[in-house]
């Protein structure tokens, strides 16, 4: 019973130490990352293990003490020289110095280190590399060989603390065993690596950070937990530093026992020993029992959700009549033999052809084509190459000599809106077909695209082409036996591309509107011109006619009446021809000469110079006239 | 003792649990299986259901999937007949038919099937890409337009290597993607923007051209009107003209009375305006004055 377990002690700790130095070795050459998480466990153990090593020392030394203490006090006899005083054991009153004051701090500062650890843990595994295939074959051989030895010396330490109640030997063990099953876990990992897995490494890396961090939580609440625990006089103290989750590798005694004992401890009686404790563990068996049976049977029936259709089969076979099952509650053989899968065939699901509208963007009122509208990748321009469009004009301006590229490229955004008709063929005719849609409409709207001309396309064919794609892709569909139908496929975005800096061609599109728009108001402009000028044209033409017809009937009247008066006047002339014209004469004379001035020079035969003024009466503008006397008697006589 | 009964029950269905485990599989609808016993091919599957096997080591089971497989090609970048460059990727449908030569061509695995169908399509694809106008891939006109038949013969192209040699066959083929190499696409676009600044100055033009014959046309009518209302103006003129000289015809009975009337009417109207007019003394009625200078009037 009073074997000295100090040099198992010794062994137990070179043997952690030794092991997380080639471990910490082994995991940066070969870049494990469950590797890594294995040294932080091994490190821990070997603090654990030399904590207790020395605790083992103090008690050791303690027991000597005491039996040197009994051998003197043998052979002093009932001596009343000697009396057991404070400082008689040094030894006994170091220990409980060790015990009152080391080991509650060596406690909280373990759980700050696996707290530490695992935070650590956790960030580095984020930014891991990943492991390395040419060090994995040495690396699972040597933590396979770990997982050996460390197997092997925590076994015989959990044996030999369990035997001969060694409780000082037990964290150590414990450690042992965690670090032979966490380096089998580290071997698994490599031998995932070579099998092509590199995932897993991670995985059982993440793993193993839980469990360091539920550790630390353990250890934490051992901590508060001891300050709260009544003491009973004679029982051993519990090493604070001991973890009852790792105690469950080195103890046999399963999870039952050692919650039993971690109960009794804590609460200072034999809660184990109570009916209900006991008809639990009587019982638990079958309660897991009767769970599993109600897990199993809960695979007899199935609710399938108002959106979906499931699909029944019967030991992978199609399940004939019900084949597929509607909304609502279905019966069904238990799993494994009857298997539901689910689809939700009445929801819709979209898709878009081409470009992907940005959701940054979304929140933007307008659409313009100037500017950039839709999702890019870092990296990328702010359009990604659109989509190749004939033209028209293109294919007859085409110089052969020259090769052009006789294409357009337009920027396309055509988002799809299907739903799964018919759930057997959607899910039994295709391993992806939803991607083989999405394929089949690219391919179909590439394929309308390059037959079409760009100008009828973007204006006044948008509506008709958005039904012929939806018309092509879903003959498509049927012909693959695709079980969809195409609810809605619409041009949403179709529109020459914005181009680059230099060469600007989504401005350039809209120059040609403004064109046009100038074309017409050229046009406006002249029509309204014409408009103006023809009326105006008609109306002088109006203007011209009817003075012509007033000067016309005028005419006409005045000579009517010149002549209805010479009728007259000649009748006049015929009675007394001589009398009538020196009347008339003398009459007009008379008429005329009255605002006209008149000088009469009644001195024929004088030589004199007549001198006349005549500015007062001439106007520059006025005509001037001097009428020489006619021959009035030779005219009268003529008659 | 009835802690022993669940013992054995549970003990029981778990046997029963393993050993169905180890002697029986299933194969889904959506699967073939190949059989293999001591790493001989024993038989395949195509059945779904319920089936029997030995356990492992002595009969291993693999399971595929017999759906259609879609597989998409890298994009790259052939050239047409034409010597244009093209960015292009094309899209396969296909599927397991011998599950015994797929499981020994590619070890049952589907990304290396797919991976030995990348060079056969992009083979394939550039192959008859060579053989095309890009008038071929891209027209506005039916009659050129030719994808149909590339694909049909990119198809052939892959069908004809794929179908005998892996166990699979290609069902389909689409072209996926058809865009310009980015050294192409400016070119491209400087093109459309001149074919765009062409139709800008050709709508321009014809506003001109149009505005202008409608403002020619406007004037013409305009001209035409005022000349032919000239005409009009003429011809009534004429008319009562004629129509006057009726008229005027009175005349000629008195043809010495006339004029001297129209003398008179002459004079009138010559002296409507101020004149200044400097009579000798013969001027009748001033011959008058004369008598008042000389004591007789000689108007006779």
């Amino acid at each position: 019973m009073e074997r000295n377990i100090q040099p198992i002690g010794i062994i137990n700790w070179c043997a952690l130490l030794v092991a997380a130095v080639i471990s910490a070795i082994l995991a940066r050459y070969a870049s494990a990352a469950a590797g890594t998480a294995g040294v932080a466990f091994l490190v821990l153990g070997f603090l654990v293990a030399v904590v207790s090593y020395f605790q083992m020392r103090l008690e050791e030394r303690e027991r000597l003490e005491r039996l040197e203490f009994d051998e003197l006090k043998k052979s002093k006899g009932a001596s009343t020289l000697f009396t057991e005083g404070a400082d008689t054991f040094p030894a006994l009153r170091s220990r409980q110095q060790f015990e009152k004051f080391v080991i509650p701090i060596f406690t909280a500062l373990l759980f700050l280190l696996q707290a530490g650890a695992a935070w650590w843990l956790w960030q580095w595994l984020g930014k891991a590399s990943p492991p390395k295939l040419n060090a994995a074959k040495m690396a699972l051989a040597l933590y396979a060989l770990f997982a050996l030895i460390l197997f092997l010396l925590g076994k015989y330490s959990s044996s030999l603390a369990r035997l001969e109640g060694q409780r000082l030997l037990r964290p150590g063990a414990g450690y042992l065993m965690l670090g032979a099953f966490i380096s089998g876990l580290a071997a698994l990992s490599e031998a995932a690596v070579l099998g092509d897995f590199p995932k897993v490494d991670l995985s059982i890396a993440y793993g193993l950070g839980v469990v360091l961090a539920l550790m630390a939580v353990e250890t934490l609440v051992g901590l508060v937990l001891e300050i709260y625990r009544p003491r009973v006089k004679g029982q051993e103290a519990r090493l604070l530093y001991e973890s009852r989750l790792i105690g469950l590798f080195g103890q046999p005694g399963g999870l039952v026992t050692t919650a039993a004992q971690a109960l009794d401890y804590q609460f200072g009686f034999k809660v184990s020993e109570t009916w209900i404790f006991k008809f639990l563990k009587e019982a638990v068996l079958l309660i897991v029992l009767l769970q599993l049976g109600a897990l199993f049977l809960s695979t007899t029936f199935v609710i399938i959700d108002p959106n979906e259709q499931g699909l029944l089969e019967h030991f992978g076979r199609q399940g004939g009549a019900r084949a597929t099952l509607e909304p609502g509650l279905h019966f069904k053989w238990p799993w494994p033999i009857d298997k539901v899968y689910r689809y939700q065939t009445r929801q819709i699901r979209s898709f878009v052809v081409g470009e992907v509208p940005d959701s940054d963007e979304a929140s933007a009122r307008t659409v313009l084509w100037t500017k950039p509208h839709f999702k890019r990748a870092e990296g990328e321009g702010p359009e990604a190459p659109g989509m190749l469009v004939a033209s028209r004009s293109q294919t007859t301006q085409t110089n052969k000599n020259e090769k052009p590229v006789p294409a357009n490229i337009l920027t396309v955004s055509i988002p799809f809106q299907y739903r799964i008709t018919d759930p057997v063929a959607w899910a039994y005719h295709h391993a992806d077909p939803d991607q083989l849609l999405q394929k089949l409409a690219n391919r179909e709207v590439i394929r309308y695209l390059i037959n079409v001309d760009m100008d009828s396309i973007m204006s006044d064919n948008r509506l008709a082409a958005a039904q012929e794609i939806r018309r092509r892709v879903q003959a498509r569909a049927d012909e693959r036996k695709l079980g969809v139908s195409i609810v809605f496929v619409g041009l949403q975005d179709i529109h020459p591309p914005l181009g680059n800096k230099q060469i600007q061609v989504a401005a350039a599109f809209e120059q040609v509107f403004s064109a046009t728009q100038q074309k017409q108001t050229n046009i406006l402009y002249w029509q309204a011109y014409a408009a103006r000028t023809i009326p105006a044209a008609l109306a002088s033409a109006t203007n011209i006619i009817s003075e012509a017809r007033n000067v016309a009937v005028s005419k006409v009247a005045l000579a009517e009446g010149e002549s209805a008066r010479f009728t007259n006047q000649m009748a006049a002339y015929q009675a007394s021809p001589s009398v009538y014209t020196s009347r008339s004469y003398l009459e007009t004379l008379a008429r005329s000469l009255g605002p006209a001035s008149k000088y009469v020079i009644t001195a024929t035969n004088t030589q004199d110079v007549l001198t006349l003024n005549l500015e007062e009466n001439i106007r520059s503008d006025v005509l001037k006239s001097i009428i020489a006397p006619p021959d009035m008697n030779k005219a009268a006589t003529n008659k | 003792m009835k802690q022993n009964k669940i013992t054995l029950v549970t003990s029981g269905v778990l046997l029963v649990i393993f050993l169905c485990m180890l002697f029986t599989f299933q194969v889904r609808q959506t699967e073939v299986a190949v059989v293999t016993t001591f790493g001989r091919y024993s038989h395949s599957v195509t059945n779904a259901g319920f089936q029997w096997r030995l356990p492992w080591p002595v009969q291993k089971v693999y399971w595929f999937d017999n759906r259609l497989q879609t597989f998409e090609s890298k994009i790259d970048q052939p050239i047409t007949s034409d010597h244009i460059s093209l960015l292009i990727s094309v899209y396969l449908g296909w599927r397991i038919t011998d599950p015994k030569l797929f499981l020994e061509s590619f070890n049952g695995d589907i990304t290396k099937a797919e991976q030995t169908l990348e060079p056969i399509a992009r083979n394939a694809k550039n192959g008859v890409i060579g053989l095309h106008r890009f008038s071929d891939l891209i027209s506005t006109n039916q009659a050129d337009l030719k994808f149909d038949q590339i694909e049909k013969e990119m198809f052939d192209a892959v069908q004809a290597q794929a179908k005998s040699n892996y166990g699979l066959a290609i069902e389909s083929l689409g072209i996926k993607q058809l865009n310009l190499p980015d050294s192409i696409t400016p070119t491209v676009f400087e093109r459309m923007k001149k074919e765009r600044e062409t139709l800008v100055a050709t709508y321009q033009s014809e506003g001109d051209r149009e505005g202008k014959s409608i403002k020619a046309k406007a004037d013409n009518a305009a001209n035409d009107i005022i000349a032919r209302a000239n005409a009009e103006k003429e011809k009534i003129i004429g008319q009562a003209e004629q129509e006057a000289a009726k008229y005027y015809a009175q005349f000629e009975q008195k043809p010495e009375l006339a004029r001297f009337l129209f003398d008179l009417k002459a004079i009138e109207a010559s002296l409507k305006e101020r004149a200044n007019l400097i009579l000798g003394p013969q001027t009748p009625p001033f011959s008058l004055l004369n008598g008042a200078t000389n004591g007789s009037p000689s108007t006779r």
